[in-house]
Formats: structure tokens, sequence, C-alpha cells
């Protein structure tokens, strides 16, 4: 195989427990997004648009639909002839099976992939955000700063600074802190789980790390807190512009509503950084003479009798007359029936939802309908998730 | 199936009412639907009923038809064995509607003496129709026919035969001392010594070759009876993937009895239109009872009605473009039309 200078390595296994039914038969990354998209689609495509060609893709919690959705990679230009998407499940060896028990783990126990490709960098990346990013700029900062690992960080509001692993610089954008979930943060860029290492230093320290006990072999918790230790060159890539994690019920439906923003950040119209994704081949949504639709977005395959508003519609979507859809998520193939009112929801795959239902939040909170909901309750369903 | 049936596709037709819209396409390449082209129907058609080699023979101005099918991938056809073959005919000044010309058959005998499939089926390219063609070939093979003939419903020929291939390549070689030209030639001769059947097709099918067909076949497909015939879950029409995102209604967008295809933007009102991949409609115009083609632009206050616009047009803000259902108005791909140029 021919030496590549980057490869990246999306940790994909993630299990997303707090999406509830969403990840109850498939990983976090599957998790449809944004009308059309899976979650990994942002991350694999923004690898195509940034010219990196190589991206093993590590699975482990339900991988089946999300091995069988990446493929050989061709929906984001990754089948290639040298490199492109290589699915990296955990293996056994001649003793015992190895489960990826942290991230730097899954990463250590795939070194002989990326010794194939004699990398000089690896880019490492989650499976689980939403955002558009240009790992090329970020990878050209790298070498300038001539760092052994650079962190993607973005600013967050203060008041939230101390729900995530923030970074502590200097005034050149070395890292001198990293402290986890602060209780008084001293700064306010958070760490995006977005990691460079340059080949040696990645080679060294997951061995090392592999080789403690008492290490939880993650990248946050354990490796990087030890290269800060060893005083070895970190530096933060700012990163300017949407990105958001999507790992609960609420930030996975106010992702999907920010995309109905007439100014949305994350611009999914943009043709010169398109987000890819395996196409549903559907025929064009029909919009019935009864229908009416506002602030949405609405994907091929949808047939629209009633009312939609502020609301996200995947493909193969039904909604049937005199039903109101309002702020809410409805996903792939889920058939609302008529005379319906679902307000503040996210409606998974293949539900179906029967004439005269009334789904609606009491409080803030959003509705995550489930199947058992609508078997046991009468049409009027008022149920927080 | 795969070993049984070629799929053969004459896209050399050309009709001169539909003049402004296939100047620089094939007539195969006419977008139809929001996001299809004509072409699809019927190789979504073959590849839905197992045909596996697919020969097209285009003519002229096969660059947006060659575009569209690329290496067939869309449709599975990409394959080592058998899969998409394009013939162009080299016949420069072939004007004729003849469906299967033998001519330009003959230019490339090769594919026919090659496959080892026995049976073919010879199609146009401009039907709108979603049909499986195994029942066809049962027929065909029960009855012994030398050529079976698809007609429609009204007992219409729909210029689709089925042949086998031994037979085809016969026709073809002894064109010369027979006299026949193409396939209707053979069907149609009074006293032809073939054993010729024809099989009623039920279905919907309709044949493009005018503006007012066009318009009309297009139109129609807004009626749910319609297209819930022609797109069917386990007969998807396939067609070229373009990455487009949803489609985004925006605050004060007013859509009704519409077909919108992905990746537009839409401010405005649009009422019985079909409306393409990556339209962009503005604030407060309308577009009512018209055919908007990929990647137009409508800007602010324009007012549409009865339109069919190609391609990758520019309606500046407050234009005003109005046809009649009998004449709709055509717009030629890629022109600009002006507040000033009203019609």
């Amino acid at each position: 195989m021919g030496k590549k200078k980057c490869v990246a390595m999306l940790l994909a296994g993630g299990k997303g427990s707090r999406l509830n039914v969403l990840t109850k038969d498939l990983a976090k990354p599957a998790v449809p997004f944004g009308g059309k998209y899976r979650i990994i689609d942002f991350t694999l495509s923004n690898c195509s648009n940034s010219g990196i060609d190589t991206v093993g893709v590590l699975t482990q919690y339900q991988p089946l639909l999300l091995n069988s959705y990446i493929g050989i990679g061709s929906t984001w230009d990754l089948d290639r002839k040298n490199g492109g998407v290589t699915v990296l499940p955990p293996y056994s060896e001649s003793s015992e099976v190895k489960w990826y028990t942290g991230t730097a783990s899954a990463i250590y126990q795939n070194l002989n992939y990326l010794k194939h490709y004699q990398p000089d960098y690896i880019l490492i990346l989650s499976g689980d955000h939403i955002y558009k990013m240009n790992y090329e700029s970020m990878l050209e900062y790298h070498i300038e700063k001539r760092a052994d690992v650079s962190i993607s960080v973005i600013e967050v509001p203060w008041i939230e600074a101390g729900r995530f692993g923030i970074m502590n610089t200097n005034e050149e954008m070395r890292i001198t802190e990293f402290e986890e979930k602060p209780a008084n943060p001293k700064n306010n860029l958070a760490s995006m789980g977005i990691y460079i290492f340059s080949w040696n230093i990645l080679k060294e320290y997951l061995e090392m790390d592999a080789r403690n006990p008492d290490s939880s072999h993650d990248f946050g918790k354990d490796v990087i807190p030890l290269l800060l230790e060893q005083k070895k060159k970190l530096f933060a890539y700012p990163f300017k512009g949407y990105w958001k994690d999507v790992g609960t019920v609420q930030s996975l439906w106010e992702a999907n509503m920010d995309l109905l923003k007439e100014d949305c950040e994350l611009d999914l119209f943009d043709p010169s950084w398109k987000i890819y994704s395996v196409n549903p081949n559907q025929p064009p949504q029909y919009i019935s003479p009864a229908a009416s639709v506002s602030e949405s977005l609405i994907n091929e395959g949808c047939t629209i009798e009633g009312e939609i508003d502020h609301s996200v519609l995947f493909q193969g979507v039904v909604v049937g007359k005199g039903t109101l859809i309002k702020d809410s998520v409805i996903m792939p193939d889920s058939i609302i029936g008529e005379n319906c009112c679902i307000e503040k929801a996210i409606v998974p795959c293949d539900v179906t939802i029967p004439d005269g239902t009334v789904i609606c939040s009491m409080d803030d909170e959003i509705i995550l309908v489930m199947n058992e909901m609508l078997s046991c309750l009468k049409p009027a369903v008022k149920q927080p998730y | 199936m795969r070993r049984k049936l070629l799929g053969i596709i004459d896209a050399t037709s050309y009709h001169e009412d539909l003049e402004d819209l296939i100047t620089h396409r094939s007539l195969a390449a006419l977008p139809f639907s929001g996001r299809y082209r004509v072409i699809d129907f019927v190789l979504s058609s073959m590849v839905n009923s197992g045909i596996r080699s697919v020969a097209i023979f285009p003519k002229m101005q096969y660059r947006s038809l060659m575009d569209h099918l690329g290496s067939g991938k869309n449709w599975d056809l990409n394959r080592k064995r058998d899969g998409l073959f394009f013939f162009p005919s080299s016949i420069v000044d072939y004007h004729e509607n003849r469906i299967g010309s033998f001519d330009l058959f003959a230019a490339n005998m090769d594919y026919f003496s090659r496959s080892t499939q026995e049976y073919a089926i010879i199609s146009n390219c401009y039907t709108i129709f979603n049909m499986n063609y195994k029942p066809i070939l049962e027929s065909h093979i029960h009855s012994e026919c030398d050529i079976t003939e698809v007609h429609n419903k009204d007992g219409g020929s729909m210029e689709m035969y089925l042949v086998k291939t031994s037979f085809l390549m016969d026709l073809i070689k002894n064109k010369n001392e027979t006299g026949y030209s193409c396939m209707r030639d053979v069907v149609r001769d009074p006293q032809s010594q073939y054993k010729i059947c024809h099989y009623l097709y039920n279905g919907y099918a309709v044949m493009i070759d005018s503006i007012e067909s066009y318009f009309n076949t297009s139109m129609n497909l807004l009626q749910p009876e319609v297209w819930k015939k022609l797109f069917l879950k386990d007969q998807p029409i396939l067609t070229k993937v373009k990455d487009e995102p949803p489609t985004k209604y925006i605050k004060g967008a007013s859509v009704k009895n519409s077909m919108v295809a992905n990746g537009c933007q839409i401010s405005g009102t649009v009422e019985n239109s079909i409306i393409s991949r990556g339209v962009t409609i503005g604030k407060g115009a309308v577009v009512r009872n018209s055919i908007i083609m990929q990647k137009c632009v409508i800007e602010d206050n324009c007012h549409l009605d009865s339109v069919i616009m190609d391609k990758d047009v520019r309606v500046e803000a407050g234009a005003h473009l109005n046809g009649t259902d009998q004449a709709p108005f055509v717009v030629r791909k890629g022109t600009k039309q002006g507040a000033l140029m009203n019609s």
C-alpha cells in the first residue's frame, strides 16, 4: 500500500444511550439527522471535501446498519484503489478477543492498519458531531506550529463551559492545561474531540498507555493529560462555525431545528462543501392541494396532505389530511394518520401513528415517540419522554 | 432473466415539436417529473425486470445523455460482465424516427453476437411508464411468436418489440434482401412471413412526442392516482444521484398541489407545478401551472403561469411570464428573463 501523508481514524463505536430507542438497534453515528443524513455523513463528507482519502472507521456497538451504510465508501467518493474507507471492528487474537475499551485502545489495536500507510499525521475524529470543517487547514496549522498534537477547540458560552473538556492555553494557543468539566472554568475553549497527532508521538504514547494497567485508555482522560505532563507540544486549533454534539434527544432536536433558521450557520446548500449521504432514490415530494408547509425541510418521497410547520421530515414520510406537525422531526418512512397533532416530538423510523393521535409536550421537554406509547394509549397521548 | 433478455434502447428519436427543449440534448435526456430524464423510465423498467445488459443507441447531442448515465452505476449496470453499452451512431444524416433501425444495429453486430442472452427487447426511449418485462417474455416464449409487439390499452403500438436475439441478427444481416429497415417495417408488412403477436399492456404509458404531450403528461402527474402508478416502491424509477439537501420551505412559502424535488429553496407561492432539483423561488414570487427544471432561479415577486422553464434559467425580480395550457410558454436553457421582457 502506498504511503499517505494523513490518515483519518473515525471513532464510530458510540452507543449513545441517552438517545434511547433511537440507538436501540444502531450505533449513534448512524442516527438519522437533518431530513436526509445520518450523523456520520458530516464527518465522512468533511474528510472527502478536505482531500483525506484514507479513513479507518472504528465500529463496535450495533455495527450492522452502520457497516452496510458505509459499504465501500462510494457515497462519499471514498472508494479508492489505494486507501479509501476501511471498517475496523474489534477482532480476536490468538489468546483473546479485544473489545475497544476506550478511544485510545481502539486506535492502539489498529496500529497495524496505520502502519500499512506509513502516515506522517493521524487525524482522530468522532462520528457523533454535526459540523463542517476543513481538516486540511487544521493539518496546515499543525505543521506550521510544529506541534506534537493539535486539538480542535471551539469557543462555548462561559456559562456552559463547565459541561465540556476545557483547554487552557497561552497566547500562542499552546495548551497548558486540560480540565474535564471544570467547576470554575478558566477558559471557554472546549475540545471538539478532533485531534491531529504526529505519527511517532501517537505510536509512542499509545504503546505507553496500553502498558499502563491503571489507564482507562481514553484520549481525553489519559493520553492528553500524560502528554501535557511530559511537556509535549500541544496546540489548540480554534474552529469557528457551527458545531453540535447531538448526544441527547434534546440536542438532536435542537440541531434539527437549527437547520430551519433562514440564516442557518450550517449551510447544507453550499455546492462547494456538499454533505454526501446514501441516496434513498425516491420520487419528488408531493404536496397536496389541502397541504400547507412553512419553515420546514422535507425530503423526497414524502406525501404531505396536512400542515407542516417548522419541522424536519425525512424521506418516505406520509402525513394525512387535517394533521398538524409542528416543531417536530419525523424520521424515514413513518406514517402519520389523519387529524393528528404532533408538537415538539421526534418520531423514529417506520412508526405508524393512528388517525386522531395527539402528541404534545406539557412542559418544554421533547417527546420521543415510542411504539409502546402508541399501543397502550388512546388517541390522546400526553406523556413526556 | 439475466441470461435471457438483452435490453436495447433506441435513443435516436427526434420530434420537431419538442425543438425548444431538445436542441442541445437528446430526447432521451429530456428532464421529466422534477428529478428524472425520460430514459430513466425504460431503463429502470429493464433493470427492475432483471435485465443486466443494456445497449443504448444515441445520436447527435448525446453529451447530456452520457453525462446522465455515466457508467450505469445508478442503475447497478456498472458490471464486470454485461452492463451498460453505448453505441453512438456514425450515420450523421439520419432523420427518420424509426425505432430499432437495422442500419444502426448493423454497425454494432459484435454486441449482438457476443451476447449470450437468448432474447432481446427493443424499445423507444421516450415512453413514461413502469413496466415489468418478464410477463412479455413468458408470453413470447409460450406463443412461439417471431416478434411480440407491445400494445397499449387503446391498441396502439408502444414501439417495443421482443424477439429472439438470433432472429434479430438475421433481420439485420438480411436487411438489404428483405427491404426491412427497422422493426416497425417488419411488423407493418401485410405480407410478412413471420408470426407477429401483440402483447396488451394495460398499465400507464404515455409517449412524449410534443410540447403538448410533455406538458399534459407532466400536469397529470400531479394526480395521486397517476403518480402512484409510476412510482412503485418495489420497482423504483432510478436516476442520477445529485446529493442535494432536502428542500427548504422558508417562512411565507405556500405550496399546493405540486411535486417538488430535493435541493430547492422556496419562499414564494407554488401551485399546480413541478419543481425540479435545486430551484430557488424568491419571496412574493408566484409559480402556477408550470414546469421548472433544474437549478432555475426565480427572483422575488415574479409571476409565472403555464411556463415550461428549461434548466439554469434566471428570471429577474418582478418579471411576468405567461403561457396558456394549450400553448405553454417555453423558456430555453440557460437564458435570463428580465422584468422588461414580459411576454
